[in-house]
């Protein structure tokens, strides 16, 4: 009778021991590292871990933010997947994300090449003005951007008619508003993101440019075989903030149309219609669970955007 | 290379040191009331005044701007670090379901003091079961703000009183603005925007969405939910709102450029008015609103219940809202009274010049008067937000009847939620 | 044939620079303005006479001074404390490994996909029970180790900071810390100044959390003492633009100086071969 249990006993003896011991000590030889990377798990333990873990409950409950909770089993999610309205936002999300930082990205890359060419004048002058966007809060940006994308007095509209040209009814139209929105974004994120890969190619060392040179290739196969590939960390650390904070836009749209998203809901974002349902309605229970699944629709479209760039899949 | 980094080095020592001591807060024999409101939503001098008249009381007076809800509600939801008194908007229905969160004034002595202020806007603040949560600080009268000389122009009435008997109704006012479009060629809209019928004349009833049970009431005949769909339907159809969402930008210039000839607003419109249009000064004129008088906006004070000097913030509060007080807040920042006394007082009949020399008080005390009183329910906004949505859509082209059971559809899903 | 090309790069240059230079000049025209001519139209494309005017009003109806000064306060200490634990971590992350490093790595990128406004509740009650509600110390304990940077670190260290040099460090008896200030902290300094302009400003025009945390007038913050002016009926736009106009001008004095540290010193380059 104790033979068979001893059996499958025996091969389990030997390993774990070691392996566990092999684990602590791989740990304890790393202490310094884990020391070095601490304080953002300390921090994260401490205030991040239960507003996540209060969310997660809070998407099974029903609570106007002020009385009693009360359980609401998977209805807040059960809503949130039936609701047209969540899923225009969705759709809205995608697509602003798409118009503005394919631009973004490109335009950025094309600036920080420009200005980190050896035969270009003025280039902190060029810098600073490039960056300015990004200094301003979005406070000053709204006040700004409503009067130029203002119906039919608008400042754009002003130019367009000084041209002899009609008046475009930006924020009546679902595209005008999606426009309006990725063009904010846009003047916003170009210089910032031309900087980080101004920091990225300044690294590249200029040896490299150097060999190439010797080696006869061409400025355009350079750029393929030298900038791209060692700005490949760069570009995959815009590209996943850019997703993160696209997917999580918010202040553009409610500033420039209002919490309903203006007209037809063009500019109801994900985070707009979150804060809506939870700060306005009063659906703070509901308002976790659409943030819950927008933490879903992020992690999956980061990880595509991930592969993408880095290619392999590889950390 | 090395000294920059020792400079970061001790400045982050410092940093550290100080971000992990505290400042100690003085400690005095005066009770510290705190208070949070917004710009110009009470006389700053008047709380200045306070020190004076309750020499006991220190008030921490802080003005909350844009988030305000947000940060009340944080606050709540967290169940502490709140302020003594705290003021609401017309959003003060909404906490009706957690008046347990706040005094009830009417224990604290509020009923002395009833009487002196105008029933409807006082009821605003009691809940269904008799709690008052909240007490009145100023009201929003509406009436119909139109350009004299834009309807002399198209040959309608121009006197104020004139124009009351003829435009008495939003199908009469509708009928006058027909002839007044054509009179300039369509060149100038009689209204602004769609959602401006709807929510004025909702501002008229005093049955909305809700009876005092808190059960849907929007699809009885006594609601004005629908009678007010139809006419901002029929504005719209009729070719009559000019598509400027009201105090935008886009309001703000087509005013100013004579788009615009008349509107139904509150009288804190005026001041906005005056801002946007000043080309057009001398040209308005305000009379009793088609449809009725109503209210639209207008706030309140309250006391968290988790302060320690309830009795002490309601002295205070009594005070800030006494007629007299109110009559100088008037002065000061146009806050338009609730306090059915200080209606009466002569700073509320001076003329002015925007409105051609009209006293456009008149207009005003005696819409007040005559606002009847609604319930709103705690569900409210949501409503308004869902119908809106598809009003504007409306306005954009949607069929009107498919929009209206598309509203009606989506309220009876947010009743159930 | 380069002439023309040099003058089509510097046009598109230049229009660039117009596009993202022109919503500053417009702010400022606004701020020179009353609020009845900001609203008017055909817009005025030119500086008005109230600058004066609007700016001491700003200064009449918020302590600005006091408001500059908490702001200065928080923004700095943010920026030397990220600054600090980012780029020991974000270095860490990119040079060395240890168990379990993919997976602490994935935690943290996954810690920034979740929306701000959810967790906004939450945190509050977390601060009210330590006690934390209207001091600085919320508005700068909590971020100042934080995802972003360190995912930024760790990218630009990848490849920046040649293992082979790290390698020779520790031949000649570097310990962790010494690899990390004396051999890494130098090289990342371009991506140092990036991330400390970016949190600065961060710091500096956040509001929605000082807003709900600060309890006490005299520990506004600048954003947070601007809002203020919005009013519940009218906003003084005039009055508004003037004190953003103001809040904006210390960031860029601040950027001026500190734009010529994007640049890489050649040393940087010269390590590396």
């Amino acid at each position: 009778m104790g033979e068979p249990l001893r059996q499958p006993l025996e091969p389990h003896h030997p390993y774990p021991v070691p392996a566990k011991r092999k684990l602590s000590s791989e740990i304890w030889k790393h202490r310094k590292e884990y020391l070095a990377i601490s304080p953002f798990y300390l921090l994260f333990a401490v205030f991040g871990l239960f507003p996540i873990l209060f969310s997660m409950y809070l998407s099974f409950q029903k609570w106007d933010g002020i009385g009693v909770m009360t359980f609401n089993g998977v209805n807040n999610y059960r809503f949130m997947l039936t609701d047209p309205e969540f899923w225009k936002a969705v759709g809205n999300t995608l697509l602003i994300w798409i118009y503005s930082t394919i631009p973004m990205l490109f335009s950025a890359l094309v600036v920080a090449f420009l200005l980190n060419a050896s035969f270009v004048k003025f280039r902190t002058f060029f810098r600073i003005g490039y960056f300015l966007p990004n200094v301003t809060s979005l406070v000053a940006v709204s006040i700004v951007f409503s009067t130029i994308f203002s119906n039919n007095y608008g400042l754009l509209n002003y130019i367009f008619t000084s041209f002899g040209l009609d008046p475009v009814e930006w924020l009546n139209h679902t595209w005008g508003i999606q426009l309006a929105v990725s063009f904010m974004v846009i003047w916003r994120w170009v210089g910032y993101n031309a900087v980080i890969y101004l920091a990225g190619l300044q690294s590249i060392p200029s040896v490299l440019y150097e060999a190439a040179k010797i080696d006869g290739a061409s400025g355009i196969q350079s750029f393929f075989r030298i900038t791209l590939p060692n700005l490949r960390p760069i570009i995959l650390f815009t590209v996943i903030t850019s997703t993160i904070g696209g997917m999580q836009i918010f202040t553009e749209p409610q500033v420039l149309v209002g919490n309903d998203g203006g007209a037809n809901g063009g500019g109801l974002t994900i985070v707009l219609y979150l804060y809506r349902e939870a700060f306005i309605n009063n659906y703070f229970g509901y308002g976790s669970a659409v943030g819950w699944g927008m933490f879903v629709l992020i992690a999956l479209f980061s990880i595509f955007n991930w592969k993408v760039v880095q290619g392999k899949g590889t950390l | 290379m090395g000294k920059p980094r020792m400079y970061f080095f001790w400045l982050l020592i410092v940093v550290l040191m100080l971000s992990g001591c505290s400042s100690n807060s003085s400690n005095s024999n005066q009770k510290t009331l705190t208070l949070w409101y917004w710009n110009r939503g009470l006389d700053d001098k008047l709380i200045q005044a306070v020190q004076k008249q309750f020499p006991d009381v220190r008030i921490n007076a802080q003005k909350i701007g844009g988030d305000f809800k947000s940060k009340l509600k944080t606050t709540l939801a967290a169940g502490s670090n709140g302020p003594d008194i705290v003021a609401f908007n017309d959003w003060v229905t909404e906490l009706f379901p957690s008046a347990d969160r706040f005094y009830d004034l009417y224990e604290l002595g509020a009923k002395d003091i009833e009487a002196d202020y105008l029933d409807w806007k006082w009821q605003m603040g009691v809940t269904p079961e008799g709690k008052m949560i909240a007490m009145p600080i100023d009201t929003g009268p509406t009436a119909l703000f139109y350009r004299e000389d834009l309807f002399s122009k198209a040959g309608l009435p121009t006197d104020p009183e004139e124009v009351h008997e003829q435009m008495g109704t939003w199908e009469d006012y509708f009928k006058a603005g027909a002839k007044l479009q054509q009179a300039f060629d369509g060149k100038v809209k009689l209204t602004d925007n769609i959602g401006g019928i709807y929510t004025q004349v909702n501002a008229q009833s005093d049955k909305i969405y809700f009876d005092k049970k808190d059960d849907f009431i929007g699809e009885s005949s006594d609601s004005s939910m629908k009678k007010a769909w139809d006419l901002a339907v029929q504005a719209s159809q009729m070719g009559l709102v000019a598509n400027t969402n009201t105090f935008s930008s886009e309001w703000n210039a087509a005013t100013n450029n004579g788009k615009i000839a008349s509107f139904v607003g509150a009288v804190w419109c005026k001041q906005i008015l005056m801002d946007a249009a000043p080309d057009t000064a001398g040209k308005w004129r305000v009379a009793r609103a088609p449809g009725g008088d109503g209210n639209n906006g207008g706030s309140f004070l309250a006391i968290m219940k988790t302060s320690k000097q309830p009795k002490e913030a309601f002295e205070v509060m009594k005070w800030l809202m006494n007629p007299e007080n109110q009559v100088t807040a008037f002065k000061d920042i146009n806050l338009f009274p609730s306090a059915t006394k200080a209606l009466d007082a002569p700073v509320m009949k001076e003329k002015e010049d925007f409105f051609g020399g009209q006293s456009t008080g008149d207009i005003f005390t005696e819409s007040a008067r005559n606002v009847k009183p609604a319930y709103f329910g705690s569900k409210y906004a949501n409503l308004n937000g869902i119908v809106s949505r598809e009003l504007q859509s409306v306005a954009l082209g949607k069929n009107p009847d498919a929009a209206w059971d598309a509203a009606l559809k989506r309220v009876k899903k947010e009743l159930l939620r | 044939m380069i002439r023309s090309k040099n003058v089509l790069l510097y046009a598109g240059l230049i229009a660039g620079l117009i596009v993202s230079v022109f919503p500053f000049y417009w702010l400022a025209v606004m701020a020179t303005r009353t609020t009845p001519e900001i609203y008017s139209f055909p817009p005025k494309l030119w500086f008005g006479t109230h600058l004066f005017d609007n700016i001491s009003r700003v200064f009449e109806s918020i302590n600005f001074f006091r408001t500059l000064l908490n702001t200065l306060f928080v923004a700095t200490a943010s920026t030397i404390l990220v600054l600090f634990f980012d780029s020991l971590a974000g270095y860490t992350f990119a040079k060395f490994t240890f168990p379990g490093k993919k997976w602490l790595f994935v935690l943290l990128l996954a810690t920034m996909m979740a929306p701000a406004q959810l967790s906004l509740v939450p945190s509050f009650v977390i601060m009210a029970k330590f006690g934390w509600v209207g001091s600085f110390k919320a508005l700068i304990i909590p971020g100042m180790a934080n995802a972003f940077g360190i995912f930024w670190i760790r990218q630009y260290a990848e490849d920046s900071v040649p293992s082979e040099l790290l390698d020779a460090g520790k031949i000649d008896g570097c310990g962790f810390f010494r690899l990390y200030w004396n051999i890494s902290l130098p090289i990342l300094r371009p991506a140092l100044s990036f991330l400390g302009a970016f949190t600065f400003i961060g710091a500096w025009n956040d509001y929605l959390w000082p807003l709900i945390i600060l309890t006490d007038e005299r520990k506004f913050t600048l954003q947070v003492a601007l809002a203020s002016l919005n009013g519940i009926y009218t906003t003084d736009y005039s009055l508004v633009i003037a004190g953003t106009l103001l809040a904006v001008i210390p960031l860029i004095i601040m950027f001026l100086f500190i734009s010529k540290q994007f640049i890489s010193d050649i040393a940087a380059g010269a390590i590396k071969s």
